[in-house]
């Protein structure tokens, strides 16, 4: 499984992922396979043979008892290993599901803060749901069906073999038709529409989202409807999609009804001769009629079992789909840049300069020096890229130049070591939809209820939460909806104070509360929650200014 | 009318006959009766093939068996028996395919036009991402149940009433075991299919409980990186997976018993009509000794029947989740389609009271509105308020939140119909103008800009595009709108300039950046009337000032509604409402000004 956590996905990595636990299914889905097959030959020759002993009037020495029991017995076993089969098959799949989901997590963990938001929420959704369903059918669609196809194909060969062995041809040749032609052919049928269909559903989805994201200017504008329109060319070109996909599946089923019916053909052909003077068709010497009866009623149930092989082909393109599309979102395990495990002293930046990516856009290159006891202000007008420097200040954000942690030149973007000692409060920071301590919790675990609150209050929450009708277990709706933006804010900031980190990077931290509560975040950070470093943005008045080193950008 | 539909009601409960989902499912699949009832007639030309096939072949076995010969002739009928049903199985399939198509890709466009009628109280629903599973993955749950369980319904009838029909002149015991073993199999199949429907709909919330967690935490994940609590969230993850292993694997147990006293119902009644068999053939069946009940042909025959007696009623056991998975996804659609179904009744009653009381209204203004009101479910969204705004007059809406300023905003924009009071437009009731007219003459700008993916360009000529009467904006118009929303700046310092794609997440823009690109995008609409939802909420004061600067200047001339907090004090503004749960309060905006 550790393998799985950083590898890319295959299919047979996926098989191979917890070995033990598919072979239980498969050996009760064979188990049952073959009852299934058996128990049609075996009534089917028991009768004939009963039919034949009766008309040659040796019934009393027929033994009828040993078939009878072994009918019964075919018939509890088909049922118990089908029921096996499933039940194990699908705890097998659940925990496959379980492994991918937490693959895909450890993709997105591994994936840097200025990336972290290229796929939609959209995309994110189509992989988890559609993509995952996809892959974890494979066992269960594509690889079991054929093995228990394979296995019956076996078993009747050996009947085969007994009954006339030049049977054996045909079987092969229709097992070979069966097992890997037909289906073949119409996953080969279908491959381009299952690819162009998994795109088209993204692409729809995506179109959706997007649309629906501006769904008023467009309707103010009187234009959604030309909107709208392409939504529905795209759903009518997927639906063009589904029509191939089904017309070649049952097309395939066609088929092979048509090679089962050859197949019976070929083998009454082999097993009879032709009487020329009374035009009837006699079983060639050595063949037993009640044998072939059971012969040719296994070969009816092996038709139904082979049946559900011809969509494995159209399943398997599609589980390489989604698996391709899962294997986007792979990341090579970036290596961490090692940091000596000492409290931060002091920063220095030389020519720093912080920006976006996609848009070029930060700060105006700076020089500053910040030693331990330090208050930064960093001011400026808006747009002048405040923002954007103290994120990279937090390793959060690309830039350019030198920081120096102790006087040692570090790489500071995405350095968990380095991130591990500082505390970032960004512009708008996520609240979790979880209770308000777990929200806590998450700046210190182990911390004790009377912690939560002493950190609350020195935000001015206490009340309010203290109001709440389950206080700190009060569960907080999706993104902290139910908060206020100032609320979200200081939440967020109680939860890093209780980091207790030396250094305490804040953004806009006043933005948006009244004069005393500013005060009171003021007063909890000089004394109880003093950190050794404090850096600041912030374009309103407050106490702390008082002593702070001013840098305005 | 409230009667009627009280008395529709208790005669609904009263039958107890169809859930709104059946209901729901039952009327689309009507949509496609002629489809289905070609599939029905395929439906029978497999039954008789079926049981010629095992006339046929029950001759070539007995002949066989007892004199190691057949006759050609009725191999081929049997072989072309079995090409007959894999023939009509195959039409049957391509038909129910065809009509699970037709119902889905209609039903789909149905949705996506409510949900664009809903606006923005589609968001009382689920957020758009969400919306977009309704419409995509929900719907397409309901293929299986109108391509193979509908169907199917009609062949559990059929096949086996053939197979009796043709069984019963032949041989007693064995129809008889047919008889007492199919109503077995049906309240089996009841009994159990009902705990696992039960337990289904649980796993239904679990998994999208599941999702929702999920997406949180990877939304959050900037954070969890940052409080380096990412292992946590993995075993978050991991334990509710195992959780949802544990009861899915409950549900499945269930399910899968229900298949499988099913099978071991078919199982053993083929195994006993063998056993029976047999020993009628050997002449030993105790009650009859020394002679046989049948002929070695029939017994073939039987045997041969037996499975297909079966077939059917084990493949709608298989099935029978397609149908509880059919009717949960029929709840969240329901849900969508309720919504609008619920607001246009409403709209009705109001007609007459809004049409008598038409004549009151003699106010000159451009938007006038009188004990305007909107509740829903007996709880004010909006409180009764009064009010007026003339052309050109720029309005300042404050208020605490959930008050119903964004409310009054969506009424305007003609989303809300089902308003109580009066509400007038240029003199005319609101109700009675051309909605489309209204709303072209409005811009919108709301606390998070709209933004499709796509350019910066693209965004700004969203649905701006040439039509009749409406020349689409020059290069020119863009430039001077840039300018004057002094976007010019920073678009010119962009790399790609307004090629530069937005997503919905941003593109490293700050908030003040974004806002002033829809006022951009509100100058080029050439509006009358913009309304403002909060524009400025996410930015910080200085932000704010100098986006509500540039808005003072802009918007000069135009009549606005703005709704900002106090923390954002429109100074500029011609008027100051306050809104309570009390009503409205005009508020002395000069001597606020003044100070």
């Amino acid at each position: 499984m550790s393998k799985i956590k950083t590898n890319k996905l295959s299919l047979k990595g996926l098989l191979f992922a917890n070995p033990w636990g598919f072979i239980i299914p498969l050996l009760t889905g064979v188990a049952a396979s073959l009852a299934g097959v058996a128990l049609l030959g075996i009534s089917g020759w028991f009768i004939s043979a009963a039919g034949l002993a009766s008309a040659v009037g040796a019934a009393l020495v027929f033994n009828y008892l040993t078939p009878g029991a072994i009918v019964r017995g075919m018939a509890i076993l088909r049922t118990a290993g089908r029921y096996g089969e499933q039940v194990s098959a699908h705890n097998h799949l659940l925990g496959l599901l379980r492994v991918l989901r937490l693959w895909v997590w450890d993709q997105r963990v591994a994936k840097d803060a200025a990336n972290l938001h290229e796929q939609s929420r959209g995309d994110l959704l189509q992989r988890l749901v559609s993509d995952l369903d996809q892959i974890i059918r494979w066992p269960l669609v594509v690889f079991l069906p054929w093995v228990y196809a394979f296995f019956s194909y076996a078993a009747v060969s050996v009947l085969a073999y007994f009954i006339l062995p030049v049977l054996l041809w045909p079987l092969a040749v229709a097992a070979v038709l069966h097992t890997v032609v037909v289906p073949y052919f119409c996953g080969y049928a279908a491959s381009h529409a299952v690819h162009v269909g998994q795109i088209l559903g993204v692409h729809r989805r995506s179109r959706f989202v997007s649309l629906f994201s501006a769904l008023i200017t467009l309707t103010i504008r009187g234009h959604w409807q030309d909107y709208a329109l392409r939504l529905d060319q795209l759903d009518e070109r997927q639906r063009k999609t589904e029509i191939k996909i089904q017309q070649a599946v049952s097309l395939g089923r066609l088929l092979s009804y048509a090679v089962t019916i050859l197949l019976l053909l070929c083998s009454f052909y082999l097993v009879s001769d032709v009487q020329s003077e009374t035009g009837h068709w006699m079983l060639v010497e050595g063949v037993q009629g009640t044998w072939f009866v059971g012969f040719v009623l296994s070969l009816l149930a092996v038709n139904e079992l082979v049946l559900p092989l011809v969509q494995s082909f159209v399943a398997q393109g599609q589980s390489q789909v989604g698996l391709r599309r899962l294997n986007q979102l792979h990341q090579e395990v970036i290596p961490q840049p090692v940091m000596a495990d000492k409290a931060i002293q002091s920063i220095g930046f030389k020519r720093w300069r912080g920006f976006h990516a996609s848009s070029n856009m930060g700060n105006q290159p700076i020089d500053l020096q910040i030693n331990s006891g330090d208050l930064i202000w960093i001011r400026g007008a808006s747009g002048s890229g405040k923002s954007t420097l103290l994120a990279a200040i937090a390793g959060d954000c690309l830039s350019s130049g030198d920081a120096l942690i102790n006087g040692e030149k570090q790489d500071l973007y995405g350095n968990q070591d380095y991130q591990d000692k500082i505390s970032y409060l960004p512009q708008s920071p996520y609240i979790f939809q979880q209770s308000i301590a777990a929200n806590l919790r998450l700046g210190k675990p182990d911390a004790t209820d009377e912690e939560l609150w002493s950190v609350l209050d020195s935000v001015s929450l206490g009340d309010w939460a203290r109001n709440l009708p389950n206080d700190l277990a009060t569960l907080l709706s999706s993104q902290g909806r139910n908060l206020s933006g100032g609320q979200r804010k200081r939440l967020a900031l109680a939860r890093l104070l209780l980091r207790e980190s030396s250094v305490l990077l804040l953004d806009e931290p006043f933005d948006g509360l009244d004069k005393a509560t500013i005060e009171r975040i003021c007063e909890s950070l000089k004394n109880d929650y003093k950190p050794e470093i404090l850096i600041l943005v912030s374009h309103v008045e407050s106490s702390l200014a008082d002593d702070s080193k001013i840098v305005e950008l | 009318m409230a009667k009627s539909k009280r008395a529709k009601k208790e005669r609904r409960s009263a039958g107890r006959i169809k859930t709104p989902e059946t209901q729901f499912l039952g009327e689309l699949a009507s949509q496609e009766s002629a489809k289905y009832r070609l599939a029905q007639g395929f439906g029978v030309l497999f039954a008789v093939s079926l049981i010629l096939q095992a006339w046929a072949l029950a001759n070539v076995f007995s002949d066989m068996a007892l004199y190691q010969s057949f006759s050609l002739p009725l191999l081929a009928i049997g072989l072309f028996a079995l090409l007959l049903r894999a023939l009509s199985n195959f039409g049957r399939e391509r038909i129910c395919t065809s009509a699970s198509r037709h119902i889905r890709y209609g039903l789909r466009s149905n949705l996506v036009s409510h949900l664009t009628k809903l606006g923005p109280a589609r968001l009382r629903i689920e957020e758009d991402a969400a919306l977009s599973t309704r419409v995509y993955e929900q719907v397409d749950a309901l293929d299986d149940f109108f391509s193979r369980y509908k169907p199917q319904v009609f062949m559990v009838t059929l096949i086996p009433c053939v197979i009796l029909l043709s069984v019963v002149s032949i041989s007693w015991i064995a129809f008889f075991v047919f008889m007492m073993t199919a109503p077995l199999v049906i309240i089996f199949m009841i009994f159990v299919g009902h705990k696992a429907a039960q337990a289904n709909r649980r796993q239904f919330s679990v998994l999208a409980m599941l999702s929702n967690q999920f997406m949180d935490l990877s939304q959050g994940l900037s954070e969890l990186k940052r409080l380096n609590r990412t292992d946590e969230a993995r075993a978050r993850l991991s334990d509710s997976s195992g959780a949802y292993q544990k009861t899915t694997m409950n549900v499945l147990i269930l399910a899968f018993l229900s298949t499988a006293t099913l099978e071991l119902f078919a199982s053993l009644s083929i195994a006993m009509i063998a056993l029976y068999l047999g020993l009628g053939l050997l002449e030993i069946l105790p009650w009859q000794v020394g002679s046989s009940p049948v002929t070695l042909t029939q017994a073939m025959f039987l045997l041969l029947l037996a499975p297909e007696f079966y077939l059917p009623l084990r493949q709608l056991g298989n099935d029978y989740h397609a149908k509880q998975k059919a009717e949960a996804a029929a709840t969240d659609l329901l849900e969508v389609l309720n919504t609008h179904i619920h607001e246009l009744m409403a709209d009705e009653n109001e007609q007459p009271t809004q049409s008598a009381s038409k004549t009151k209204a003699d106010s000159g203004s451009f938007i006038y509105f009188d004990h305007l009101s909107w509740s829903e479910a007996s709880r004010y969204r909006l409180a009764p308020i009064s009010g007026e705004i003339a052309q050109g007059e720029r309005v300042w809406l404050s208020g605490e939140s959930g008050v119903g300023k964004s409310s009054l905003l969506h009424l305007l924009l003609g989303f809300e119909e089902d308003y109580q009071g009066q509400l007038f437009v240029k003199k005319q009731s609101f109700q009675n103008i051309d909605l489309a007219a209204w709303r072209s003459k409005l811009a919108w700008l709301p606390q998070t800009p709209e933004w499709v993916n796509g350019s910066i360009c693209r965004n700004l000529l969203l649905g701006l595009e040439s039509r009749e009467g409406f020349q689409a904006p020059s290069e020119e118009d863009i430039q001077l709108a840039l300018q004057k929303s002094q976007c010019d700046d920073f678009i010119q310092a962009l790399p790609a300039g307004l090629e530069t794609k937005l997503t919905e997440l941003g593109s490293g823009l700050s908030g003040g950046q974004m806002q002033r690109l829809s006022i951009a995008r509100a100058l080029l609409s050439q509006a009358d009337v913009w309304l403002l939802d909060e524009p400025c909420s996410g930015l910080d004061t200085d932000t704010a000032q100098a986006v509500l600067s540039t808005l003072e200047q802009v918007s000069q001339g135009k009549t606005l509604l703005i709704v900002s907090h106090d923390t954002h004090p429109i100074a500029w503004a011609d008027k100051h409402w306050s809104l309570t749960q009390g009503g409205l309060h005009e508020q002395d905006q000069n001597k606020q000004a003044v100070a």
